[in-house]
């Protein structure tokens, strides 16, 4: 009987140091799979700096996006653009904010960085979703100034926020991480490795540029020690535990929250077909560490070409999370459709708010997917003719065009059907050209469903 | 490495796939209604009917080791050329789409019917379209002489065991993949369009509750030399594996009869049927004088492409402007055709 209590209490303590050791040894596994912090390598640096990782500008920006976001229902233009455009004064952080059981540590802009805007990175070029040209910030100013008076313009079906917020996500964040700081500046003699990103700055040119294009991902620095789902959960403010990396008791937007793309990646992941945000975060990593390992010299060609092989995950990976957002408001747009042909006129408010915002979802996505570094062609073209510029009406009618006084010209381009059928090519679009898999809210799923019970079709047998 | 992996998992597959012919329950179900046959009808003891059911000289004939090779090797070419060929899937979306350009047909118009017709119906559906398709597609093989270059590969079995099913050439079964794509899109497509949602099917063991029956009544005698027959009303609905045999007799009188694959309606309905007789004495193959030379490889995957690839050249023009096609009697693809 003592013999045997020996052993409980030996097994037990056995189990108990287990348990500590490998607590001990999770916290020496974290520095392995999280972003930063990484040494100074840059030579002939004599400062004071000791972590080299630095994209408080990008978390400004995407809190700027966020508060955008939040206010783009309030009518207030002036309040809109000072987050757009950047303003003097150290505004609030309006979003995301403080609840209760999840603390978050910044309160003002400034307390993350200052001076910065989402107007001077928005893509320049000319956006062929929307009509007359306008360019990227001259879309958004146009959104805003209509969000003014008419957040949600029934009359025409724009769902103002989710335009504004969709497209900012593409034409900031996707288009500076993949078209400037992962292209242009990862050339050999573009941020060279052993020279200063900016004179006094204690990071090389290689080593800023990758953390920028990581800040815009949008994944906290921890991201890789969560699940799909506990990512999900820190975006959403419903999980302290998982977002407080450093156990302060508050969330450190700089840091320790999911935003934007890295946000819908996690929503997709969750469902376990996909590991878009493991694979785009894990290759930010990577990359980052072979660029240390260059210890502040220039990038040899081979480094280089194995950093551009990272550079090809994160890009071809963030465009297809891009494309699954397209993908699954494209199936809600669908149900919206049928929905509203039955609908009784006490529920239709209620449901063609959720149309118009499926729709703006829609819109958005798709107008972010043609802003990355390649033109995506053809598939753009169809994209824009099939989502068109506004949702369609119960008339049958939707935006055609606008004039010159700013106003919505409307008319029946096509039926209620055809506008159906579009949302259903669109899904189809989304698997041929970028090859998606998570595939949420799938309309042409029950196809798929039944041919695979039904088994293959191949056969090379005489019956 | 990989690529051996596959081959093996594919062949292996055909054995424990109960959505596949010569499922191994399959397989052995048959054999017990072979042996039922046999020493009921036949009045065959039993060690008698296990001896004529594993005959050695049949399993182990020139025919049936050709037969062996061909599974083999079509496995491998099946599995290079499968991920390249259209699928059900993109012919039902096709469809789909389609059905809705048509304004007056509407998505969802039976969507009210009971969860259970819907699925007795498809179930049903799939199962009849799928038959009809390969009566018409074997019809054509025997009557479109550059497909009867290719078919004729199947017909120049000289015995039949459940393997001949697979001696099939590789065009062949581009056709074969390609009708059965076309089947099956038709009906996933035409179902979930029209009854939305709630479209299903009735499975067991994971195959359509129809083709489990198909094959689990012996669907395997249909290649085999146990020649058992139906009552001759039900051979009216019916295929029986005498029948089939029929089919692959060189008989004058047994050409271009019994097309079917599981259902006899088609062939009764087109004309086409033949009731069964007693096989013992039937001779099988393409009688020719040298049907035994017909087991060769080359003769099996070479010689028909340049006999299709003769006739459609010699004819390129007659085929294009609809006209009447030159018969050459001396070409071997006129064995089995009317004249």
């Amino acid at each position: 009987m003592k013999k045997s209590n020996l052993k409980t209490k030996l097994l037990a303590s056995i189990t108990c140091l287990s348990f500590g050791f490998t607590g001990l040894a999770n916290a020496g596994a974290h520095s392995e799979d999280v972003y930063g912090p990484f040494p100074v390598t840059l030579k002939g640096y004599s400062g004071d700096c000791t972590n080299t990782v630095s994209y408080s500008g990008q978390i400004a920006r995407h809190v700027q996006h966020d508060s955008l976001k939040y206010l783009s229902t309030k009518g207030d233009y002036d309040e809109m653009n000072a987050y757009y455009s950047g303003s003097d004064k150290n505004k609030q952080i309006w979003a995301p904010a403080s609840k209760e059981g999840f603390p978050i540590k910044q309160i003002l802009l400034n307390d993350i960085s200052s001076g910065k805007n989402l107007s001077g990175k928005t893509y320049k070029g000319t956006i062929t979703a929307w009509p007359n040209n306008m360019t990227g910030p001259e879309v958004i100013d146009f959104w805003m100034s209509k969000a003014e008076s008419n957040p949600k313009d029934v009359s025409v079906g724009l769902n103002y926020q989710q335009l504004i917020s969709k497209f900012i996500m593409g034409a900031v964040f996707y288009n500076q991480a993949v078209d400037n700081y992962l292209d242009e500046k990862m050339e050999a003699d573009t941020k060279p490795n052993d020279k200063p990103y900016k004179d006094g700055a204690c990071y090389t040119g290689k080593e800023h540029s990758w953390d920028e294009a990581f800040g815009y991902w949008g994944a906290a620095a921890h991201s890789l020690l969560l699940s799909a789902e506990q990512n999900y959960n820190v975006a959403k403010k419903k999980d302290l535990a998982s977002a407080d990396f450093n156990s302060d008791g508050v969330v450190d937007l700089k840091s320790e929250y999911v935003f934007a793309h890295a946000y819908y990646a996690s929503s997709f992941d969750k469902g376990g077909k996909t590991s878009y945000l493991e694979d785009i975060t894990r290759a930010f990593l990577n990359g980052r560490k072979l660029i240390t390992s260059a210890n502040g010299e220039k990038l040899t060609d081979a480094k280089r070409s194995e950093l551009m092989g990272y550079v090809s995950i994160i890009s071809d990976n963030w465009e297809k999370v891009i494309a699954e957002s397209v993908f699954k408001y494209a199936g809600s747009t669908y149900k919206s459709l049928v929905a509203l042909e039955d609908v009784t006129n006490a529920d239709l408010p209620k449901e063609f708010d959720k149309y118009m915002k499926y729709w703006g979802e829609l819109k958005g996505f798709s107008m972010a997917l043609q802003v990355g570094k390649d033109n995506i062609g053809e598939t753009g073209t169809k994209l824009n003719r099939m989502v068109g510029f506004g949702p369609m009406l119960l008339d049958e009618t939707q935006i055609v065009g606008i004039d010159v006084n700013g106003n919505y010209v409307m008319d029946k381009i096509y039926s209620m059907n055809d506008a159906k059928l579009h949302m259903l090519k669109i899904q189809k679009l989304m698997i041929d050209q970028f090859g998606i898999e998570a595939r949420a809210n799938d309309m042409l799923s029950d196809m798929a469903d039944l041919a695979s019970k039904i088994g293959t079709s191949e056969s090379a047998e005489n019956d | 490495m990989e690529i051996f992996f596959d081959i093996f998992q594919n062949l292996v597959d055909q054995f424990t796939n109960p959505k596949k012919r010569v499922f191994i329950l399959y397989l052995f179900i048959s054999i017990l209604i072979a042996a039922g046959w046999l020493i009921l009808h036949k009045k065959k003891s039993l060690k008698e009917s296990i001896k004529f059911i594993f005959n050695p000289k049949v399993f182990f004939s020139k025919s049936a080791t050709s037969d062996y090779k061909v599974f083999f090797i079509n496995q491998v070419i099946m599995l290079l050329i499968s991920p390249h060929l259209l699928t059900q899937i993109t012919i039902a979306t096709a469809l789909y789409f389609f059905f809705f350009e048509i304004s007056f047909l509407d998505m969802g118009l039976f969507a009210t019917t009971p969860k259970y017709v819907i699925i007795s119906l498809f179930t049903l559906t799939h199962f009849i379209v799928d038959d009809f398709s390969k009566y018409i597609v074997h019809r054509w093989m025997h009557r479109w002489p550059f497909l009867w270059a290719l078919h004729k590969v199947h017909h120049s079995a000289t015995n039949l065991t459940p393997m001949t099913v697979f001696r099939t050439h590789p065009l062949e079964g581009l056709v074969f993949t390609l009708r059965s794509a076309f089947a099956q899109g038709l009906t996933i497509s035409t179902f979930v369009y029209f009854f939305a949602g709630g479209v299903d099917l009735y499975t067991v063991l994971g195959a359509n509750l129809f083709v489990f029956l198909f094959n689990v009544f012996g669907s395997n005698l249909r290649h085999s030399h146990i020649g058992i027959r139906y009552w001759r009303w039900l051979e009216y609905i019916l295929i029986s594996p005498a029948q089939h045999h029929l089919h692959h007799s060189v008989a004058k009188e047994h050409y271009n009869k019994n097309y079917g694959a599981a259902l006899a309606i088609w062939d009764w309905v087109f004309g086409s049927l033949h009731h069964s007789e007693d096989t013992e004495t039937l001779t099988l193959g393409l009688g020719t004088n040298d049907d035994q030379k017909k087991h060769s490889l080359k003769e099996l995957y070479l010689i028909p492409f340049v006999e299709s690839f003769k006739f459609l050249k010699r004819n390129f023009k007659s085929i294009f402007l609809f006209k009447k096609i030159k018969k050459n009697k001396s070409e071997i693809y006129y064995e089995k055709f009317p004249q």
